[in-house]
């Protein structure tokens, strides 16, 4: 919808309530009091047929893992108001995925997760530790539900369904809004329940074991629950604002199983290494503000911030902008964002052990993935309407590409021996998207 | 209305199956195929008497004010411009609208526009008139130069009156309610694409088809309709192209020449036909702007650029 000046939609409300009225007495038509017509249009896709909504999206990092990922997402809305959304997520990765442990002035061998032989690995010296064989395939799908309670209440259902060949994992969420002050605040509260069942490649290891030992237990599981308490408010005609807080706890066996952590002496050699070792409870509490302006008849433009904060010590900042420049008529438009994240590292974070201290640390973890760094974003996308499939009025095509560079702000000194070496690499990443709604 | 002269209505009504749950009473007027929708499990009697009702009414609305009948109210003002005269009531109430339509669209919607065809001919050639032939035209055009103070009516001389561009929408309203009080269930009433419904049949909404104007790679565009009114209002067929430059057949009555960059077609949705069809005409007026005219008038609307 369109967002202009104040006076100008209040001047044409008023002019259509008078042309409403003209054409009352016209007809003395008192059936045209308070019933509009109740039409489903082709071209925003509420039709009684569905609306697909495809991507393809090819991502890869520098020397780690690249992945494909198509997605189709079909949806249907019904003549009440109720709404039906189904969505398919399939996701192959492959490449080298860092295993944690820290880079050495000698060769390191790594056995595979399968323990396997023929995949066991070495990394040269001064070259970061990684797993060349890493392979996942994904498939997830969804789907959701929203009935219309009364006018200005709604419900809202849906599931989740991950599966992978060592994770399976399953969500149901709902949700209720309610609309008051004229539509223009709607409040919402959402509770979600999650059950994580993790079969790692040759088992789970034991938390703190030592690597060598091999250790492994077998299936784990962990479970979460979340809440979510938001409010959406109209403020101006050109300014759209939603805030909210959510809260989630997961429990049971949180660790990665396949990271590790080096144990180094006081000369900076490794002399082993341990699984890592993660609390089993982790609450994490977030606020969220998004704001969405439209600055004229082409240009829009939106801006996120989000904080959150864990009790595992871990607190995030996102600060994420994007403009959208339609032009042609609306017939396309190019939007380009920018994406700023920071993180501090969970209590527990080391990057590697001193072989003096082994005994003494409770919860330890290297997964650079629990450190600190921040990471910028850049993207652009460009999109633009063609003909429609079957009775449709149009459709989008789009592509979308994105550069994302990740750097580590790591506090713990660097042993004397090691320095030179470029302990903690960041990451670049690029994507690109294909994208096509019907 | 129509645009080619029809002497006489073409009187025949036939009654058609719509598929399982549809019956159709078919039947011409203002040139366009016109029909009333009903449940099939109508008896074909108390159908044939439901679409009589509204094709009376249809061609009653068509032979008082085509501007192409010589016995029409139309003519009749025409006959007598320059003289004071009293119009009937009904005639009152169209003229009454018509002006609060010149009001409300800033002079963009004129009943008294129709003289500007004397210089535009939209045949698809590339002769489009002379600057100095629309100007002359333009003394005569103007809703604000007739004497009106209803019932009386003084029509100046050179300029006309011409109900085309509201007549079709406003004989579905009308012949809509006058089904409405005779049939309690739900039907559809279709002149040529204005259309309007009363509910929704049991098996679901009903299945409007808007035809695409230049048929080339789009298909029929299907909406679901519950209950309410659709008008569509195009600028395809005739239009004249010169030097690369489109001239469609809508034309701004201030200046004399046409709306450029018009959508070629704009369907809107409301709660009665005659309101519906006026928002889409002034949408189409708008020119490059008929979407945000649209969108600022919180109007439902399908459009074709």
């Amino acid at each position: 919808m369109q967002l202009e000046s104040e006076t100008r939609l209040a001047k044409a409300a008023h002019t259509r309530r008078q042309l409403m009225a003209a054409s009352c007495a016209l007809l003395g038509a008192a059936a045209a009091r308070g019933q509009e017509a109740r039409v489903a249009p082709a071209d925003s896709g509420l039709l009684e047929n569905w609306s697909v909504d495809s991507a393809l999206a090819y991502y890869h990092e520098d020397g780690r893992i690249q992945a494909i990922e198509p997605v189709v997402n079909i949806a249907k809305l019904f003549a009440d108001g109720q709404a039906l959304n189904f969505n398919v997520t399939f996701d192959s990765l492959t490449g080298s995925s860092p295993n944690g442990a820290l880079t050495s002035r000698s060769a390191q061998t790594f056995a595979s997760p399968s323990g396997k032989s023929s995949h066991a690995y070495t990394t040269a010296p001064g070259q970061l530790p990684v797993d060349p064989h890493y392979q996942d395939d994904r498939i997830a799908v969804g789907g959701n539900w929203t009935l219309p309670v009364t006018r200005v209440d709604q419900l809202s259902v849906g599931a989740k369904l991950s599966d992978e060949h060592d994770f399976f994992s399953v969500t149901l969420d709902a949700s209720i809004a309610h609309d008051f002050n004229e539509k223009n605040t709607t409040l919402s509260l959402g509770i979600s329940e999650e059950f994580d069942s993790l079969q790692p490649i040759g088992g789970a290891p034991v938390p703190g074991s030592d690597y060598a030992l091999f250790e492994k237990t077998g299936h784990k599981s962990k479970n979460g629950v979340g809440a979510l308490l938001g409010v959406t408010q109209v403020i101006t005609r050109n300014w759209v604002s939603e805030f909210n807080v959510s809260v989630d706890r997961f429990k049971g066996y949180l660790n990665d199983p396949y990271k590790i952590t080096s144990i180094i002496d006081s000369a900076g050699n490794t002399t082993g290494y341990e699984f890592e070792s993660r609390p089993d409870q982790r609450t994490r509490k977030s606020a969220y503000w998004e704001n969405r302006v439209a600055l004229g008849g082409q240009v829009s433009t939106g801006l996120s911030l989000r904080y959150m904060r864990d009790d595992w010590g871990v607190r995030s900042d996102t600060a994420q902008l994007h403009l959208r420049w339609s032009f042609s008529n609306r017939e396309r438009y190019v939007e380009p964002t920018f994406r700023w994240y920071r993180q501090t590292a969970a209590n527990f974070y080391t990057p590697f052990i001193l072989n003096t201290e082994a005994l003494t640390t409770a919860y330890e973890a290297s997964d650079s993935r629990l450190g600190a760094f921040h990471a910028l974003t850049y993207g652009l996308k460009y999109a633009q309407k063609l003909p429609g499939l079957g009775g449709r009025e149009e459709s989008e095509f789009s592509v979308r590409v994105e550069y994302y560079q990740q750097t580590f702000n790591v506090r713990t000194p660097t042993p004397a021996a090691l320095q030179g070496l470029d302990l903690y690499p960041g990451l670049k990443a690029a994507l690109v998207q294909v994208g096509w709604r019907f | 209305m129509a645009d080619k002269a029809s002497n006489a209505p073409d009187e025949a009504l036939s009654l058609e199956p719509r598929g399982e749950d549809l019956l159709a009473i078919c039947f011409t007027a203002m040139a366009s195929p016109c029909e009333v929708l009903l449940p099939s499990t109508t008896a074909p009697t108390a159908a044939l008497e439901l679409g009589t009702l509204v094709a009376q009414e249809a061609w009653r609305v068509e032979k008082k004010f085509s501007r192409y009948r010589s016995d029409s109210v139309t003519a009749w003002i025409h006959e007598n411009r320059g003289t004071a005269i009293e119009v009937d009531r009904e005639t009152a109430s169209l003229i009454d609208f018509a002006g609060q339509c010149f009001e409300l669209s800033g002079g963009l919607f004129d009943v008294t526009s129709g003289v500007l065809r004397y210089a535009w001919k939209f045949d698809g050639s590339d002769r489009i008139p002379e600057r100095a032939a629309v100007a002359r035209l333009l003394p005569r055009v103007g809703f604000n130069k007739l004497q009106w103070r209803s019932p009386r009516l003084l029509l100046p001389d050179g300029m006309e009156l011409d109900f085309g561009g509201i007549g079709k929408e406003y004989a579905v309203d009308r012949a809509y309610d006058s089904l409405a009080v005779r049939c309690s269930a739900p039907f559809l009433i279709n002149f040529g694409g204005d259309l309007r419904a009363n509910r929704s049949p049991p098996h679901g909404p009903w299945q409007v088809g808007i035809e695409r104007p230049d048929t080339d790679r789009r298909a029929t565009m299907i909406l679901d309709l519950n209950h309410g009114a659709l008008a569509t209002s195009g600028d395809s067929r005739r239009f004249l192209l010169k030097d690369g430059v489109r001239y469609g057949h809508i034309l701004d009555p201030r200046t004399g020449w046409p709306i450029l960059h018009s959508p070629r077609s704009v369907t809107v949705a409301a709660s009665s036909c005659t309101e519906a069809g006026l928002l889409s005409t002034l949408a189409l007026l708008q020119g490059a702007r008929a979407r945000e005219f649209l969108e600022e008038h919180g109007v439902r609307y399908w459009l074709l650029q």
